[in-house]
């Protein structure tokens, strides 16, 4: 990772690269790589569940309850009889999709909030900012359950959920890069040659200033799917018998003090592995952008 | 002296956003949706019994008498009355913070150290398989949900292995502990109890383990940026060329420049590992604070959230103050 950094006190303050990074952005290609693979094949997973298992998303094999994998169940079922395996494969539907809506709902209500706050300032700034503050003043998981007890189950509300305690980040991340986007040339070009502020925020400062949210948003996407499961977990979230990772994990937690690792271990797994796809995707990004401010 | 008149200064600063916490957690926690009289009366109470309930907890009351009676008693110490249990919700959290303050701060600390060493010789190997590992590493402690790694240990350490003791408590309740703070283990050292000291860590060792996973990945980033940093400094490499001996080097430069920054991410870390601890505690039936505001959140249990927001948010501002008196401590630059 090539790190910039500036002399401290130096009057000109020029960027000094750090060397010692990864020089020629290869590991940030292999993440970046690694990170896209994992994902493709969970959204191919989920895509194509109902061709890659044999039961159904909800289907109760009442005979079969909390049998152990092989047979006719590839990881066996759960306590109500359903297969471990097709629920873990239909899970990645509600997981990724809620993750996705989530994110996307906060980049869009962030960004549109931090460039109104950036570009106009005063007491509109100075409020949204307060507002942003007192969010970012507790621990967002305490505020993810805060606000799901709030709203209370269902998928849109989950949605809602997480994105109220994604979108102040983007806000303040945005807000920012508009400040500072604000005050160079080519904006007062835009305004003197008759662009309205509508325009300008549109067509100039909007462009610019989602680079970091480009690289911000991947991680963030893990976080949520993380937020989701543990909403789910605590019975806040999607409940049983909807295919969620989650309340799978939450499910078979019992079973697992009896040694029967089958109900928990694998969707845990399956969660795990999407999210470090997410995290390698986002950290491979963020080194890549790093090494182009050079 | 100067920084005891910063930390004057600072606790009454504390003061308003305390109070603008108390206010908006007592209006929040009634826009909730959900009767807290409700949850105990059952299905079959009549209108009146409701009535009754709510005259009971004087939540009949209008709002400005009900915010200034929950006002008052906060300045005499008290938080109200669970609805749930009836009970006092300030004896009820005294035994709550104690066993999740001490999940915390160990997980912390152990964390904190783990970062330090880890991170400065992953910085002293960057770009060499040693470092890419540990850069993995963290990733994944990033990537891992919190309980379902706690189900795993339980499964590994309890189940397969039995190692350590099933996830139904803090401390072998055989031993004849007495409570004093909560916190067990401190209890049993200080109560001399060797059987209890014995059971209070191998109970906390799983849960630890868990928290410490979670929490170590940013730590451990930002030692490793800073060390890097350090490292290719002018200064450092001044040092170097002096001459100076490698354990000066160590020492002197490279581990406390590096330590600067930890104090203001470790409080930060702190804030998340407060957050975590509602599912971890809720894997290893750990019965503190995080399940007792979660169950009080469930059952809109007004007292009962409104006290568990006044001290998450107490928590997080005083982790906020220690970590900056520490920061100016390890670096003479910073003025207070």
């Amino acid at each position: 990772m090539a790190e910039l950094r500036t002399v401290p006190g130096g009057p000109a303050a020029a960027p000094v690269v750090v060397p010692g990074g990864d020089r020629d952005g290869r590991f940030a290609s292999r993440m970046i790589i690694a990170g896209a693979s994992i994902l493709s094949v969970v959204a191919l997973a989920a895509v194509f569940a109902p061709l890659l298992s044999q039961w159904g998303e909800t289907e109760i094999d009442a005979a079969n309850t909390l049998v152990a994998p092989g047979g006719s169940h590839l990881l066996g079922t759960d306590g109500n009889g359903m297969d471990i395996w097709s629920r873990v494969l239909y899970a990645a539907r509600l997981d990724l999709g809620i993750a996705l809506a989530a994110v996307a709902l906060a980049v869009v209500v962030g960004t549109l909030l931090g460039l109104v706050a950036g570009y106009f300032g005063g007491w509109l700034d100075d409020v949204l900012m307060r507002v942003v503050d007192i969010f970012q003043s507790f621990p967002t998981f305490i505020l993810a359950l805060a606000v799901a007890a709030l709203l209370g189950n269902g998928t849109i509300n989950l949605i809602v959920t997480i994105a109220a305690v994604n979108a102040p980040a983007y806000a303040r991340l945005v807000r920012a890069e508009v400040r500072s986007l604000r005050e160079l040339p080519f904006v007062d070009a835009a305004i003197t040659s008759g662009a309205s502020p509508a325009g300008v925020l549109w067509r100039h400062l909007l462009p610019n200033s989602l680079t970091p949210v480009r690289v911000i948003a991947p991680l963030n996407c893990g976080w949520a799917m993380l937020t989701l499961a543990g909403l789910s977990f605590l019975g806040l979230g999607v409940s049983i018998p909807e295919a969620e990772w989650g309340a799978m994990i939450s499910l078979g937690a019992a079973d697992v003090v009896g040694g029967r690792w089958w109900t928990s271990v694998p969707p845990g797994l399956a969660l795990f592995v999407c999210v470090l796809g997410f995290s390698l995707l986002g950290e491979g990004l963020q080194d890549r952008a790093n090494a182009k401010r050079r | 002296m100067r920084i005891l008149r910063f930390v004057v200064r600072r606790l009454l600063q504390l003061v308003p956003v305390l109070l603008g916490v108390v206010v908006l957690a007592f209006l929040l926690v009634r826009v909730l949706p959900g009767d807290p009289v409700r949850s105990i009366l059952g299905q079959n109470a009549t209108e009146e019994d409701a009535a009754a309930a709510r005259a009971r907890f004087g939540l009949d009351q209008s709002l400005w008498h009900q915010f200034l009676d929950y006002l008052g008693g906060l300045l005499t110490g008290d938080f109200g009355t669970s609805i749930q249990s009836g009970g006092s919700v300030g004896s009820e959290m005294a035994l709550r913070v104690g066993p999740t303050l001490e999940l915390v701060v160990i997980s912390v600390t152990f964390a904190l150290v783990v970062a330090t060493v880890l991170g400065i010789w992953s910085a002293k190997r960057a770009n060499r398989a040693g470092d890419h590992s540990i850069r993995i590493f963290a990733l994944v402690g990033n990537s891992v949900p919190e309980f379902w790694l706690g189900l795993v240990l339980v499964l590994v350490g309890y189940s397969i292995l039995g190692w350590f003791p099933a996830p139904n408590g803090r401390v072998d309740p055989d031993t004849g502990l007495t409570p004093l703070t909560g916190a067990d283990l401190v209890d049993a050292v200080l109560t001399a109890n060797g059987p209890a000291t014995a059971s209070a860590a191998a109970y906390l060792v799983l849960p630890v383990l868990t928290l410490v996973v979670g929490v170590v990945a940013p730590l451990l980033r930002s030692v490793r940026a800073s060390a890097l940093e350090v490292l290719h400094s002018e200064s450092y490499a001044a040092a170097k060329a002096h001459g100076l001996r490698d354990r000066t080097l160590h020492h002197g430069y490279l581990l406390r420049a590096t330590l600067v920054r930890l104090p203001s991410l470790a409080a930060l870390v702190f804030g998340t590992a407060i957050g975590s601890t509602v599912l971890v505690e809720y894997v290893f039936s750990w019965q503190g604070f995080g399940q007792w505001a979660l169950r009080g959140l469930l059952y809109r249990d007004y007292p009962v959230v409104q006290a568990s927001v006044l001290v998450i948010a107490l928590c997080y501002v005083l982790v906020f103050l220690i970590a900056d008196v520490v920061h100016a401590i390890l670096d003479p630059r910073v003025r207070l």
